[in-house]
Formats: C-alpha cells, structure tokens, sequence
C-alpha cells in the first residue's frame, strides 16, 4: 500500500466516522409512558417540530409511569441508554445524576434562559448542583374541584368557598340523592384530596412549610389536627363503591351528574373534552375550597441520558430546545390538558380553566408543588400515601390517631 | 493379506468392545452429570446467588439504584417499624391458611362427588377445571366486577327485591382480605380436584369392596382409610398451592389494588411496590429476605417431615 492510499483510506475512514456521527446526533430516541390518546396525540406535536427542524425522532413508549421509569434506569445501567426519557422530577432524578448518568441541558437552558420563564420551584427540582438535568414540558394542577352545574342546581347550593360550606352543600346534594363526591379509592386520589384540605384549612405557606421541611412540630400541630378532622368530616360523602375505582370513572359519573363533585387533577379535563363537554361550561372547573389562592403544581419533564460526557449531544439539546418553544408549548399544552410550563407564553388560545391557571400562576406566592417536588424522597412520598388512605379508609380511627400516624410514617420513612 | 488384517481388525473391535464396556459402567453418569451442569449452574448463580445478593442489598442504604454503603439491620428496623409490612404480613398468614385450606377441602370434596359416579362426569371436571385456564389477572378482574357493591352481587339480589342485602367485602377494611381467597380458591380449586381424582381413581376397588362386606358407612370409609392413603396426594396439593400463596402478587394487583388503604396487602407486592414504585431497593430486598426465611420457617419442618415418613415407609 502507498503512503497516499493509506492517507486515502484514513481519510475515508475517518469522513465515514464523521458522518455517521453527523447522523447520529441527529437522532433521539425519546422513551416515554405516553400511550393513552390525548397523551399521543400531544407528544406528536413536539415530535412533529422535531423532525421539521431536521431531527430523528426514535419513538419508544412503554405503558405505565413505574414500568417507564424502570426500562429507562434499567437501560441505562446496562449501557443501552434512550437519548431522552420521562421522568418524575425530584430525588430520584436527582440520584441518577449523583451515579453520572445524566447529561445536562444547562447551555441551551442559559441561551434561552430558563431561569426567568420557568417558575422559580420548578427551577429548583430541575437542577442538580446548579446546572439544567431535565427540561419541564408543561404544569398540570392538582388542587382543581370539577362540579356538574346540573347536580348543584338541583340540590339547590353554590360553589363552596371554604370546607365548611362545603361540608353543608355535600349534605344537601346527599339529601337530594347525588353522591356528592365522586373519589377513585386509590392511595394517590386520596392523597390529592387530602392536600386539597391540607391547603385549604392550613393555607399556602402551612402547605409549603410542611412539605419542604416535614417538621415535627408542623406534622403535630393543632393546625394539623383541623386538617384531619375536616378530612374526616368528608368520608360519609362518598359512595361505597369508591375503593379501588380509576380516576377517569370517577370523573365520568361528574360528567352524568350521577356524583357532584371531584377532586382531581387537570388530565381530568382530558375525559371531560372526550365526553364532547367544553371545560367550564356544563362541568365546571374552579380550584377546591381555601382560605388562600394557591396551585399545587406537578410537572411532566424529560431528562437526558449521558451519551459522551455530561454536556448534552447535539440532538439532545435540540430536544430540549423544541420542547420549550413557546408554540410547541401551546399545541402540546392544549391536547394534553395542562399549561405551559414557561410562564410567558400567551393564554387566549387556551380554555377557561387552563387560562384561569396561567392567570394565577403569574403571582408567584401562588406557586406550590406536589409533594415529590419538595425533594421529598420517593420512600416518604409513598409513606404519606399509604398513611392518609389507610385513615380515609378506616371506620374507627380517630383524627388525633391518623394524624399520630402520619407522623409516625413519615419519620419512619425519612 | 486378507487374513492378518481381518485379525486386526478383529482385535480392535474387540478391544473396542471392551473398552465400551468398560466405559458403559461410567459414561451414562458422566453424561447425565454433564447435562446437569447447565441446570446447576442456572439453579446456582440465579437462585442461591441472587438470594445472596438480595441479602447483601438489604444491609445497604440503596434507593434507586444498588449502592453499596452498609449501614448494618437498618432496613431491617425500618421494615418491622412499617405497619404496612405487618399488615401485609398478617394477611399473608389469613390467605395462607384459608386458601390452602379452601382449596384442599373444596377440591377434595368436589373430587369425591365426581368420583361417586356423578352423571355428565366430564362436563364437571371441565367446568370446575375452567378458571384455572385464566390468570390471575382475568380471575381478579371478574371477582373484582362481581364484588362491586355498585355492580355485582350485592346488587344484582338488590333488584330482585331483597333490599337489605349486603355483600361489600371488598371495599370494608377488614374484609376485604377474604375476598383474595375467594377468589383464589375459585380458581385453583379446580386443580386440586384434578389431583385428588387422580389419586381416587387409584385406590383399590378391593378396598371398597371390603369395607362394603364389613358394612362400614360410606363417610368412614373416606375418612378413615382413603384419606391416609391419599397422604402423598395431600402433600403435592399443599406445596403446590402454597408457592402460589407466597407468590400471590398479581391477584392483588388486579382484585383490589391492595386497598382499601393497605388493608388487602400482601407482602410480595409490598416488596415490588417498594423495589419498583418507590425506589427503596433496600427496604424491598429486606421484605424479600424475611419473606423466604418465613417461607423457610413453615414449610421446611413439614416437608422434612413428610420426606422422611415416606422414606421410612419405604424402608418396611
């Protein structure tokens, strides 16, 4: 072989190598628990953009959140990692990035600076020592009530404005032979309930002491003991046939007005919508009962898998890049029920909920978050679910007892 | 020429021979040894290695992910601080004995009715053998529809005007574990009384002839004599049914969700709950380690027990 076609040859090489690579960081395989209609539907439109802007979109969805999250660590500690995937923010996240298996999007986040458009605690559950791990694609609420307007008219009461009022109107509407509230019986529906009260008896600031410092004299205070009790004070208003039921059967007996209200997130609007119902006309949406505005935010967000190092590829970054346009932001925002993630994008387009959402949010004391966005381990969030159904469910235990008990789990599970 | 080649090879096939027969005495041994080995291997490394590494896990502090920092019996501690855990165990030990019990006793009874001579005999068996052709997942589903007191049971009587009746087991606290059994055993039932016909169909007609001469009652008969002759039969019906006990994960899952609150929990699904759901490797590993060591605890005596009658049986 001459020196010049061993050159040739390194060069051919080497371009090969190149292009290959150019092709590569083109393409993102984008794991995902999004299988239901809406959800698809929703992701097309990032996908959509995606490919526009000269990406390849590797579609990976696998149902279910808990099935999603372990394919993707699994995946990942066997070398195969997806270039993006869903996951919960919080401590677990934060786990994968302390073992080095996360890339992050901290350059195009500064580009386009996050910092001011995101709400400043979901900033904060994004970040791992200071840089970017996930980008947050969009807000759904969890402190929504959904009434059938029909049901409450018939029973003769107005949307309640505290639990109190609320506790008399649920009489009226039992009275009137309405279940006045439909509750899918599972741990995390409950829980969503029960920080609806939690908010709503001990206010925004109890609500977010609580659960970012789980203190024991908060978890034992009189305050505390109201919640439980005004929780309590709920049981004989569900039917009996609630344990165990799904959230969107619960939300279609609001829809038939067979049950008045529930308590729920926004993804509720999502059957709502498929029902042929507009949000806030015949079922209307307002937030649960308090003594303080507040939005219990919960977040849907991507993370990217370190592929070369811990910058993101190429394509990573575009990922990250189109899942917070402000366009993308909209058409994703409005299949799937919930906002925008970033605070400045437009509301006109959006339904009265969503925009009574986006309106809320611009007052940053407002902003609260689900209780695995506190940082709270997984373990603890999980023990606060098992300890609030196990009171709900149970027929003889006490308020001082349940919430004895809470805080028992809690520190058990710290 | 011919011949001292044929002598060769005469000799050699000989000596073949005996080198054949030399080998026979050995090689079946080996070779069976030898197709053992892949088996050993998966028996060693997947099982008592994965037992191992199961317990080395559960003295860790791991969440998410397998880290190896020690921190002694913490999980421990914090697994038998866990009223759930108890729960679960508890109702491990209820479902363990009524479905157990359930299915020998309905199995064998059903086994005894068939084997009376009943009409349509095949028609029975493939009606009670049926569930079993479904999973638990579908046996959970349809239990979980035909106890829903909005639903099923409960309202179906309703509508046929007995207004006051009840039948929500499954959404009361401290019924709802019974409904796992019942379901359970509506399932399994069916192949206990399989195996129990089996055994049935071999006993000996002199044995009924005999004791029709003696005039003993039929139930006697049953009791007394098929019954202990049937010990073996017993003793396959209870380990089989009792791995499906201490697996029970996905009729859970799918009959209650483990609910109301964590009233109908069992301990596998608290350990995949926590492994799976809630990131708490350590905590999960520790659940499955005490899990096999109760698992040990109970039914080591009682196969070693039965192991060693048969044994002794057979040496009279």
């Amino acid at each position: 072989m001459t020196k010049f076609s061993k050159v040739a040859a390194i060069a051919a090489f080497l371009s090969a190598g190149v292009s290959a690579g150019a092709l590569h960081a083109q393409t993102a395989e984008v794991l995902h628990w999004w299988t239901s209609g809406s959800e698809q539907a929703a992701l097309a439109e990032v996908r959509k953009v995606f490919e526009a802007s000269g990406g390849k979109w590797v579609d990976t969805p696998i149902a279910g959140g808990g099935n999603a999250r372990a394919a993707a660590v699994n995946r990942m500690l066997g070398g195969d990692p997806a270039a993006v995937f869903q996951f919960s923010i919080g401590q677990q996240l934060r786990e994968l990035a302390d073992q080095g298996l996360l890339a992050n999007v901290d350059k195009i986040a500064n580009e386009e600076h996050w910092d001011d458009k995101l709400p400043p605690l979901i900033v904060k559950a994004a970040k791992y020592d200071g840089e970017y791990i996930a980008a947050p694609i969009n807000i759904h609420g969890e402190n929504w009530m959904f009434y059938n307007k029909a049901a409450l008219e018939k029973a003769g009461v107005d949307v309640p404005k505290s639990w109190d009022d609320f506790v008399v109107a649920a009489q009226k509407l039992k009275d009137a032979g309405i279940i006045p509230i439909g509750l899918g019986g599972q741990p995390w529906q409950e829980r969503i309930m029960f920080n609806s009260v939690l908010l709503g008896v001990a206010g925004r600031e109890f609500y977010a002491d609580l659960y970012s410092t789980l203190d024991d004299d908060l978890l034992d205070s009189d305050t505390m003991r109201k919640v439980f009790e005004t929780f309590a004070a709920l049981k004989p208003f569900v039917d009996e046939g609630s344990p165990g039921r799904n959230w969107n059967e619960a939300t279609s007996m609001v829809i038939k007005g067979n049950a008045a209200f529930q308590f729920m997130g926004d993804w509720a609007k999502g059957e709502i919508i498929a029902a042929g119902i507009e949000p806030g006309t015949t079922v209307g949406c307002s937030f649960a009962p308090a003594i303080d505005t507040a939005y219990i935010m919960t977040v849907d967000a991507f993370a990217f898998s370190a592929m070369d190092g811990e910058e993101a590829t190429p394509a990573q970054a575009k990922m990250a890049h189109v899942m917070l346009e402000p366009d993308v932001q909209i058409a994703f925002n409005k299949k799937k029920g919930s906002i925008p993630a970033r605070l400045d994008v437009p509301a006109d387009s959006f339904d009265s909920c969503a925009q009574t959402a986006i309106k809320t949010l611009q007052d940053k004391k407002t902003h609260l978050v689900s209780t695995g966005l506190f940082g709270v381990p997984s373990a603890v969030s999980g023990a606060i679910d098992d300890s609030i159904s196990n009171f709900w469910n149970s027929t003889d235990m006490s308020p001082q007892e349940g919430q004895a008990k809470f805080h028992q789990a809690i520190s058990n599970a710290k | 020429m011919a011949d001292p080649a044929q002598g060769v090879l005469q000799r050699s096939v000989a000596q073949e021979e005996t080198q054949k027969e030399g080998r026979r005495r050995w090689r079946p041994q080996w070779t069976a040894r030898m197709a053992l080995i892949p088996a050993m291997m998966i028996t060693i490394f997947c099982f008592y290695g994965f037992i191992i590494w199961t317990f080395v896990i559960s003295l860790t502090r791991s969440r998410l992910l397998p880290v190896y920092k020690f921190t002694g019996f913490d999980q421990y501690a914090r697994l038998f601080a866990n009223e759930r855990w108890w729960t679960a165990m508890q109702n491990l030990a209820i479902h363990g004995f009524l479905f157990i019990g359930g299915c020998i006793v309905f199995g064998y009874l059903l086994a005894i009715l068939v084997d009376r001579g009943v009409k349509a005999e095949g028609l029975f068996r493939t009606v009670f053998m049926l569930p079993l052709s479904m999973s638990f997942i579908v046996t959970g589903v349809i239990w979980q529809w035909v106890m829903n007191p909005g639903l099923g049971l409960q309202e179906a009587v309703r509508a046929l005007g007995w207004a006051g009746f009840e039948f929500n087991w499954i959404v009361r606290p401290d019924r709802s574990i019974y409904t796992l059994a019942i379901a359970g055993i509506w399932q399994q039932v069916g192949l206990c009384m399989a195996l129990f016909l089996a055994g049935l169909r071999n006993i000996d007609p002199n044995i009924w002839k005999a004791s029709r001469v003696d005039g003993i009652p039929v139930w006697r008969v049953y009791l007394h004599i098929i019954t202990p002759m049937l010990r073996t039969v017993f003793f396959t019906v209870f380990i089989l049914m009792s791995a499906i006990v201490m697996k029970a994960f996905d009729l859970v899952v799918a009959l209650t969700g483990g609910g109301p609150g964590f009233s109908s929990d069992l301990p596998a699904r608290f350990v995949v709950d926590h492994i799976l759901n809630r990131q708490e490797l350590g905590l999960g590993a520790a659940g499955a380690f005490v899990l096999l060591c109760t698992v040990i605890a109970v039914i080591a005596p009682y196969i070693y027990f039965e192991l060693q009658k048969e044994r002794s049986g057979r040496g009279h």
